[in-house]
């Protein structure tokens, strides 16, 4: 009776790790090379990035041959599920699997996460989604680009723009007090001085718990303030924005939106319309540019029009093969030695440059006032470009950095 | 502490009482359940948010205008409620009532994914109302109408439920069937259905405050999460089992932390759990709180 | 079934799974190394719940608060491992002291409520202070630290590590709920009342079980925070609590095994589920099994095999003498 109790026990016990097993892993240095889409495919971040930004990386590597080197390409989808150790875990994971490029990273906690795995085993990041400055600030890496756009280029370029205008002198903020709204609220007291505007008046507000801001509306509205400055992201924005309007603040007020791209505008029109924002890239804004969103379009199937962050994956991923090919390697010291000082265009990047003193990518991009749903002249047709910020201008100056560039 | 100029403060008051309104409807319909069945209910967030939801697909589907949704979201959503009861928690009544805690936890596991399924993560817009848009003149300001409409309605229904309990004969029944359960079932009255029916109007109050926040809030799936602990903050501070206690509670901490983010703002989110502790320290039964029983 | 020569028995036959656990096909190590720590944030969750009937809904605070010590300590330039994880431990004992002092009072929903208030708390403080934790972007290290000279970076070396850690540890919890004091806490489950007219001072034998379980838990979340390199607002969010009670009930309350193996499936089914097609279902799943549970399998896994097994054993919380303190309901339990 004792031995067989306690084999059920011993059974139960070392059942686990076969109820845990998986696949084999694949050997790392001949087989597949894979590119691991680290990105957010179900949560609030899913419609920026998610299944598109996939399908875009699919694309790029069906368009590139579908092979480098004489090894077929694999893209894998991981979903990061907005944990920063979840985002860590998987991404070791795959580097260890034969990754060599992790791309996306829609999340800026997760991009650091994954920034410090790549690190340690010196395999690159090129980070489309993630915001944050401190990516080629504080965090800046030898294994990490920072592509698409970070909170500088997104202050400096909008409030620049609305701030060289007359009417945009005077600016009331809303300002959510954590690290991101502090970051958005400093890069854009630098950005509109110069141009003689300044915030009349800031409003910091409890993050993440605040949903009611009439108060700080009320406020901006007594002021007589020219410009609203929405410095913050996500459902925040969306509250600020309806609550506006409520108010008829945007008939008597700019709204300058910190943080937003094409998909919150599809989920969302009436509340985003007459907002100014910036954004690296808009599916309508040239020739190429919409070339290849016909493509996505008709890949994805749905009739939407890809995100700026979804084309950045595409260019991103691109650009990497390029350089896989010229270098003749997959190695990450070798390709980084590649791309850092190279200037490149494309539909995605123009006048672009891996720079070599942060790891921050320079193009241009363009800010715009987003239209109402009366103004559009095609479905998705959201964006009136206004002007496009050369990309000396839009970025961080490298006099600027703080990166401590140990390579 | 910044110079604050009293008319700002009056506002910041006014604001306090909306969100105290919330916290008030909230913790009333916590507290009723906890009384009547002993249940934490953890889902109460999540019926706040199907509220919401209810209000928003009404309006999407079938044009439902916002007054009719303030009557047929509870309805609805209480009607769910009352299914839960029936099919699910009953089962747990003789257990210790933290398994019922845990069922509901897992209840809200469930439906707000299954809402994040059908919704999105992204917000679903609601507008508000025409007929209370814009702004009425205070005197000392002008404040939007449609948060004196809900610092109106919150107060109009806490009072109501709360008369209705203390005077009405079913309120007589409910309070008890609280206190002397035997006693009521040897008076032949049904207390089984009583059970019931308070589980579904606990919640039916969840759904209603839910369609109360959609116009000014984002409507998303996990917009109970950020609310269930703030009210299990105001119930613990007004008193588990107090309908008095989570009115009052929910009220004063509302406009308590309205006024403590202006004055001191790093101190915003924290000032409910502070007061929390400092009940507890000083009052453990919470203000109007029942001496525990062997909970 | 933990004590004497069976429950050796089961604890050799996991320390086995253990060591084996790194070479099975598909299981990758940072994993591996997750699910220790997890299986002794179980343990410890266990002793509390599972002994003393108390059921913390916020031993997220006690995980991530020990997590954010260890892992500012190292970003500040710290080395030492056993320093920097002795660090995050103490955190958490005085932290639990405190929260414990507070809260061990009250029994039952009071006591849930109370330490998922507090642990909100920890929460927003943590999320303030971005200067020191990183705020929402958490903050990542470079390096696992050193012990006695030896690199800790290679995963492997770390996961044996950490399962040395877990396994004595464990058998110290072992040690305390077998103990005579150990009986107390169950006597005091069992009849509060009564172990109280029998001169016991309840209360400082709850707080010692809530510091014990406290100080556990720290351990085991400073442990994953080193492992991942990195320490996140998750860690501490009431929903990474509530996971932990889940685990632990999966398992089987009381029998400080069963929470191991809870942990070990809680944590597989997420990680794998969340990789298939499904996987943004995650969270359905994961609450469709827990309700399952809760309704039908209250013991947990461990726990209805030992009922099955030995049916003279009386596992806390068991329901074959319900514990009814409601009268309303009487008449439709």
């Amino acid at each position: 009776m004792n031995t067989s109790r306690s084999l059920l026990a011993l059974a139960t016990a070392l059942s686990i790790p076969f109820a845990t097993a998986m696949p084999l892993s694949v050997a790392a240095d001949s087989g597949p090379i894979k590119i691991a889409v680290i990105t957010d495919m179900s949560g609030v971040y899913s419609g920026i990035s998610g299944q598109g930004a996939v399908e875009a990386t699919k694309m790029a590597v069906e368009d590139f041959g579908g092979s480098v080197l004489g090894r077929p390409l694999q893209v894998d989808t991981v979903d990061h599920r907005n944990n920063g150790p979840e985002a860590a875990a998987k991404a070791a994971e795959e580097y260890d699997n034969g990754a060599e490029l992790a791309v996306d990273l829609t999340n800026s906690a997760t991009a650091l996460a994954v920034g410090a795995v790549a690190k340690q085993k010196h395999k690159l990041e090129i980070v489309t989604g993630g915001a944050s400055s401190a990516l080629t600030g504080a965090n800046c890496s030898r294994y990490t680009y920072h592509y698409a756009y970070d909170s500088y280029a997104l202050a400096h370029s909008t409030g620049h723009s609305i701030a060289s205008d007359p009417n945009g002198k005077t600016w009331y903020g809303i300002v959510p007090d954590y690290a991101f709204g502090k970051a958005m609220l400093s890069d854009f007291t630098a950005a509109i001085e110069p141009e003689g505007a300044k915030f009349v008046h800031e409003d910091t507000y409890p993050f993440p718990t605040t949903t009611d801001f009439s108060s700080y509306l009320l406020a901006a509205k007594e002021s007589k303030a020219q410009v609203l400055g929405v410095l913050n992201a996500g459902a925040d924005t969306v509250n600020v924005m309806k609550q506006a309007k409520q108010f008829g603040l945007d008939k008597t007020m700019k709204l300058a939106v910190g943080l937003m791209f094409l998909s919150d505008v599809d989920a969302l029109p009436d509340v985003f319309a007459g907002s100014r924002i910036t954004d690296s890239w808009y599916w309508n804004q040239d020739k190429a540019a919409r070339d290849w969103a016909d493509r996505y379009t008709k890949r994805v199937g749905n009739g939407s029009r890809p995100t700026s962050i979804q084309a950045a994956d595409y260019s991103a991923t691109t650009q990497w093969l390029n350089a896989v090919k010229a270098v003749g390697s997959v190695d990450a010291d070798k390709v980084q030695g590649y791309l850092d000082g190279r200037k490149f265009n494309d539909f995605y990047a123009h006048n672009a440059e891996w720079r070599a003193r942060d790891h921050r990518v320079t193009h241009t991009m363009i800010v715009v006032d987003v239209l109402d749903k009366s103004q559009i002249k095609e479905p998705h047709g959201w964006y009136k470009i206004l002007e496009t910020i050369p990309a000396d201008k839009a970025f961080r100056p490298e006099s600027q950095s703080t990166c401590n560039k140990d390579w | 502490m910044p110079h604050v100029s009293p008319d700002y403060l009056l506002i910041q008051i006014f604001n306090g009482l909306v969100n105290g309104g919330f916290y008030a409807l909230l913790a009333l319909g916590l507290s009723i359940i906890f009384g009547m069945l002993r249940i934490v209910n953890f889902a109460h967030g999540a019926m706040y948010m199907l509220g919401a939801f209810v209000a928003y697909y009404g309006a999407e589907l079938l044009h439902l205008p916002f007054f009719a949704a303030l009557v047929v979201a509870p309805i609805l959503v209480g009607a769910f409620g009352l299914g839960l009861e029936v099919l699910l928690l009953r089962r747990l009544y003789a257990l210790d009532p933290l398994y019922n805690l845990l069922l509901t936890f897992a209840i809200v596991l469930i439906v707000e994914d299954a809402m994040r399924l059908a919704a999105g993560a992204l917000g679903s817009p609601y507008a508000t109302p025409d007929l209370l848009a814009g702004a009425t003149n205070l005197g000392f300001t002008e404040y939007p109408t449609y948060r004196l409409f809900v610092i109106v309605v919150c107060m109009i229904v806490c009072a109501a439920v709360y008369f209705g309990i203390e005077r009405s004969r079913l309120g007589a029944r409910i309070r008890a069937a609280t206190e002397k359960p035997e006693l009521t079932r040897a008076f032949g009255i049904d207390t089984s259905r009583l059970v019931s029916g308070t589980f579904a109007f606990g919640v039916a109050l969840a759904a209603f405050a839910g369609v109360l926040a959609a116009p000014n809030t984002n409507v998303t799936p996990t917009m109970g999460d950020t609310v269930i602990i703030n009210t299990f903050a105001i119930v613990v501070i007004g008193g588990l089992g107090s309908i008095l206690g989570s009115v009052v509670a929910g009220f004063a901490l509302g406009v308590i932390a309205a006024v403590g983010a202006v004055l001191y703002p790093p101190i915003a989110n924290t000032l409910i759990f502070i007061v929390m502790v400092l009940v507890i320290l000083f009052r453990p039964t919470g203000l109007f709180g029942m001496a525990e029983r062997t909970a | 079934m933990i004590a004497g020569r069976r429950g050796a028995l089961v604890g050799a036959a996991l320390l086995a799974a253990g060591l084996v656990l790194p070479f099975v096909p598909g299981v990758y190590i940072v994993f591996a190394i997750d699910l220790v720590c997890f299986a002794l944030v179980a343990v410890a969750f266990d002793i509390l719940l599972g002994f003393t009937g108390l059921l913390s809904f916020g031993h997220a605070l006690f995980w991530g608060g020990a997590g954010y010590v260890v892992t500012i300590a190292i970003a500040r330039g710290a080395t030492s491992f056993p320093l920097v994880v002795l660090e995050g431990v103490a955190y958490a004992f005085v932290l639990s002291l405190a929260v414990g002092a507070l809260s061990v009072r009250r029994s039952g929903i009071y006591f849930a409520m109370i330490t998922l208030a507090i642990a909100e708390l920890q929460y927003f403080v943590a999320f303030q202070l971005t200067d020191i934790t990183g705020g929402e972007n958490g903050l990542p290290v470079a390096t696992r630290g050193t012990l006695f000279g030896l690199s800790l970076e290679n995963d492997h070396v770390y996961y044996y590590l950490v399962l040395a850690i877990a396994a004595v540890a464990t058998t110290l919890a072992i040690r305390i709920v077998t103990s005579p004091y150990g009986a107390v806490l169950a006597a005091m489950r069992e009849n509060e009342s009564r172990a109280k007219s029998l001169g016991y001072d309840i209360e400082r034998f709850k707080l010692a079980a809530f510091v014990i379980s406290g100080t556990l838990a720290g351990l085991a979340g400073a442990l994953y925070s080193v492992g991942n390199r990195l320490a996140g607002l998750d860690a501490i969010d009431w929903h990474t609590s509530g996971a932990i009670v889940m685990m632990t009930i999966l398992g089987g309350i009381g029998t400080i095994y069963g929470p191991m193996i809870g942990a070990a499936i809680f944590q597989s089914l997420d990680f794998f589920v969340s990789k298939t097609p499904i996987g943004d279902k995650t969270n359905i799943v994961m609450g469709l099994v827990f309700a399952i549970i809760i309704l039908i399998a209250r013991r947990g896994i461990v726990g209805e095999l030992m009922h099955r097994l030995r049916p003279s054993v009386v596992l806390p919380f068991d329901d074959e003498e319900p514990v009814l303190d409601n009268p309303i309901l009487e008449g439709h339990a």
